[in-house]
C-alpha cells in the first residue's frame, strides 16, 4: 500500500468522525425547535447550527481529499509527490478543526472586532471558521492541488479523469478565497459569497464527485476507462452548463438586478436534466451487471447517490426554484429540506460508497457483506427521508402562513412557528433524526468490522488448502 | 399568488420532475429486461408528466414564458431516456469492438 493510501484511510477516519459530530449537532439543532428554552444562554441554537453546517462541509471535503489520495497512486502507478507535506498538513488540519470546534463550543462569540474575526468566528455563514483556520484550509487545499498536479507531472502520464480533476481543482481552490473579503454592502457581500457556496456545491463538487464516481465504477464494476471518461465529459458539460448560471436562483432576493430572475429560474430549472441522465446511467449499469457485484454495500450506496441526487437536488429543487414560488419558499424550512436531501444524495452517499470500496481492498475480503450495512443503509436513508419530509411540511406551512398570508412580518413568523403543522414537522424531524443517528452508529460499527472475519476465514482456507 | 396556488404549483412542479425520473428509470429497466409491462409503466409515467405539465400551463398562475418553458421541457424529458440509452449502448458497443 502506498503512503498516500494510508493517508487516505486517516482522512476517511477523520471524515466519519466529523460525520458523527455533524449528526449530533444537527440533532441538537432540531431539539431547539421543540424546546426553545433548551440550553438557553449556555449553548444557543446558532452555535449548534454553525457546528452542524461547518462539520458538514469539512467531513465531505475530507472524504473527497481522502478519496483522491486513495485513487491517485493507483491511477498513475507511483507514490504521490510531496506526500510528507500532505501527511503533516493532515494532522494540522485535524488539530485546527478540533481547536475551532472547542472555540465554537466554549468561547462561541466575541465583540465586533478584528480579534474575533481572526480567532473566534469569521462571521460568514457556512465558512464561520476564524480567519487563522481559513488560512489553514487554503494551505491544505493548495498542498492537495500541488500533490495531484506534481504527481501527474512527474509520472509523465495524464488520463481523462485526471485532466478533469486538475482543471476542477483550480476553481475549487480559488473560489474558497471568497471566504475572505470584508464587504460592508450586504448585496455585494452576498453576491460574491454565493460564488463560494453555490459554485462549490453545484459546480466544482459535482465535478469532483463525478471524477471519484468514475474511478469507483471502474473498480466496482470493471467498467472500461473509455466509457467512464466519455460519460464524465458529457456529465461535466451538462452539470456546468446548467449549474454555473443556476447560481442566479440565489440572486433573486438579495438586491441584484431583475434579469437574474429569468436567468436563475431558467438555468436552475434545467439542472434536473443531467441528473436524469445519471439515473438512467445508474440503472443501465445495474441492469448490465444484473445487480451482481462483489461489494454490495458500495454498489447500493452508489445507486443511492444517483437516486438521492436526482430526488434531493432535482425534484426538491424544482419545486421551489422558479421565482414565483421561491419568493415564498426561500429561507424557510422548505429550503432546509431541499438542502438536506441534496447534500445527502449528491455527496454523503458517494463518500460512504467510496469508503466501502476502499475497505474491501484494504481488508482483502472477497465476500464483502454483512447484515449491519443493510441496517445502517436502511436507517440512514429512512431517517433522512423522514427528516426532509418533516421539514417540507414545516416549510410549506411557513410559506403559506408566514409569507403568502402574513406578508413576512415578525408577527407572521411567530404565527407560522406556532402552527400545529409546523410543530408536527419539527417533531417528525427530531424522531427521524434519532433514527438517522442510530443508523450512523450502526454504520461506524459496520465500517470497523465488515470483511474482517471473511478475510481471516479466506486466509485460513487458503492456508489449509 | 394565493396560498393554495403556491402549494398546488410547487407540488405539481415536484411531481413533474418525479414523473420524469420514474419514466427514465422504468424505461431503462424495461429495455434492460425486455419487459413490455415495465415499458408500458414507463410510458404511463411520461403521460402523467405531460398531464402535469398541461395542468401547470392551464391552471397555475405562472407567467406565459415559464409555462412555455415547462411545456418545452416536458417534451425534452421524453427524449432523454431513449437518447441516453442509445448513447450508452453505442459507447459499450464501440468499446467491445
Amino acid at each position: 500500500m502506498y503512503r498516500s493510501q494510508r493517508l487516505a484511510l486517516r482522512y476517511f477516519a477523520a471524515a466519519i468522525t466529523l460525520f458523527g459530530v455533524m449528526t449530533a449537532a444537527g440533532l441538537l439543532s432540531a431539539l431547539y425547535y421543540v424546546d426553545s428554552s433548551l440550553l438557553y444562554n449556555v449553548f444557543d441554537f446558532q452555535m449548534a447550527k454553525i457546528l452542524h453546517i461547518n462539520t458538514l462541509v469539512i467531513w465531505l471535503l475530507m472524504g473527497f481529499i481522502g478519496a483522491v489520495y486513495w485513487f491517485l497512486p493507483r491511477e498513475l502507478g507511483r507514490e504521490v509527490v510531496g506526500i510528507w507535506l500532505a501527511e503533516v498538513l493532515f494532522w494540522i488540519f485535524c488539530a485546527a478543526v478540533a481547536v475551532v470546534a472547542v472555540v465554537f463550543i466554549f468561547v462561541q462569540y466575541g465583540s465586533s472586532d478584528q480579534f474575533s474575526m481572526w480567532f473566534i468566528n469569521q462571521g460568514r455563514k457556512y465558512v464561520e471558521a476564524p480567519r487563522w483556520a481559513a488560512v489553514g484550509i487554503v494551505a491544505v487545499v493548495l498542498t492537495f492541488v500541488y500533490n495531484v498536479t506534481a504527481t501527474a507531472w512527474r509520472a509523465r502520464r495524464m488520463t481523462g479523469i485526471l485532466w478533469v480533476l486538475i482543471l476542477d481543482l483550480v476553481p475549487l481552490s480559488v473560489l474558497y478565497l471568497d471566504a475572505f473579503p470584508q464587504i460592508t454592502n450586504m448585496s455585494h457581500d452576498l453576491y460574491w459569497w454565493w460564488w463560494l457556496v453555490h459554485m462549490w456545491v453545484e459546480g466544482t463538487w459535482e465535478v469532483l464527485i463525478g471524477c471519484l464516481m468514475a474511478w469507483s465504477l471502474m473498480e466496482l464494476m470493471g467498467t472500461s476507462r473509455r466509457i467512464v471518461e466519455a460519460w464524465l465529459y458529457i456529465e461535466v458539460m451538462m452539470v456546468l452548463g446548467t449549474g454555473i448560471l443556476g447560481l442566479g436562483h440565489h440572486y433573486f432576493w438579495i438586491g441584484t438586478p431583475q434579469y437574474w430572475l429569468g436567468i436563475g429560474g431558467f438555468f436552475s430549472a434545467l439542472e434536473p436534466l443531467p441528473l436524469l441522465g445519471m439515473v438512467v446511467h445508474a440503472v443501465y449499469d445495474a441492469g448490465t451487471h444484473h445487480m451482481k457485484t462483489t461489494n454490495r454495500p458500495a454498489f447500493y450506496w452508489v445507486l443511492a447517490e444517483a437516486f438521492g441526487n436526482f430526488i434531493g437536488a432535482g425534484v426538491w429543487g424544482f419545486m421551489m426554484t422558479l421565482p414565483q414560488i421561491n419568493l415564498y419558499s426561500h429561507g424557510t424550512q422548505w429550503t432546509v429540506s431541499h438542502g438536506h436531501f441534496a447534500f445527502w444524495g449528491a455527496y454523503g452517499c458517494g463518500v460512504i460508497a467510496i469508503i466501502y470500496l476502499v475497505l474491501q481492498q484494504t481488508r482483502k475480503a472477497q465476500n464483502f457483506d454483512s447484515r449491519a450495512w443493510k441496517w445502517s443503509f436502511a436507517l440512514l436513508n429512512l431517517g433522512l427521508v423522514g427528516m426532509v419530509g418533516g421539514l417540507l411540511v414545516a416549510g410549506i406551512t411557513q410559506a403559506i402562513y408566514e409569507r403568502a398570508q402574513g406578508g413576512s412580518t415578525l408577527q407572521a413568523f411567530v404565527v407560522a412557528s406556532e402552527n400545529q403543522w409546523f410543530q408536527s414537522g419539527m417533531y417528525a424531524r427530531v424522531i427521524f433524526g434519532l433514527l438517522f443517528a442510530i443508523g450512523y452508529l450502526v454504520l461506524v460499527y459496520d465500517l470497523l468490522v465488515i470483511g474482517k472475519r471473511a478475510a481471516v476465514a479466506q486466509r485460513t482456507q487458503e492456508a489449509s488448502a | 399568488m394565493m396560498p393554495a396556488n403556491l402549494v398546488g404549483t410547487a407540488v405539481a412542479l415536484g411531481l413533474f420532475v418525479l414523473a420524469g425520473g420514474a419514466y427514465g428509470v422504468l424505461y431503462t429497466a424495461s429495455v434492460a429486461r425486455s419487459s413490455i409491462l415495465l415499458e408500458r409503466a414507463s410510458y404511463l409515467c411520461y403521460v402523467s408528466q405531460l398531464l402535469i405539465a398541461l395542468a401547470v400551463c392551464l391552471v397555475s398562475p405562472l407567467g406565459l414564458l415559464w409555462k412555455l418553458f415547462i411545456a418545452t421541457s416536458a417534451l425534452a424529458y421524453g427524449f432523454i431516456p431513449p437518447v441516453t440509452w442509445r448513447l450508452l449502448e453505442k459507447m459499450h458497443h464501440q468499446h467491445a469492438q
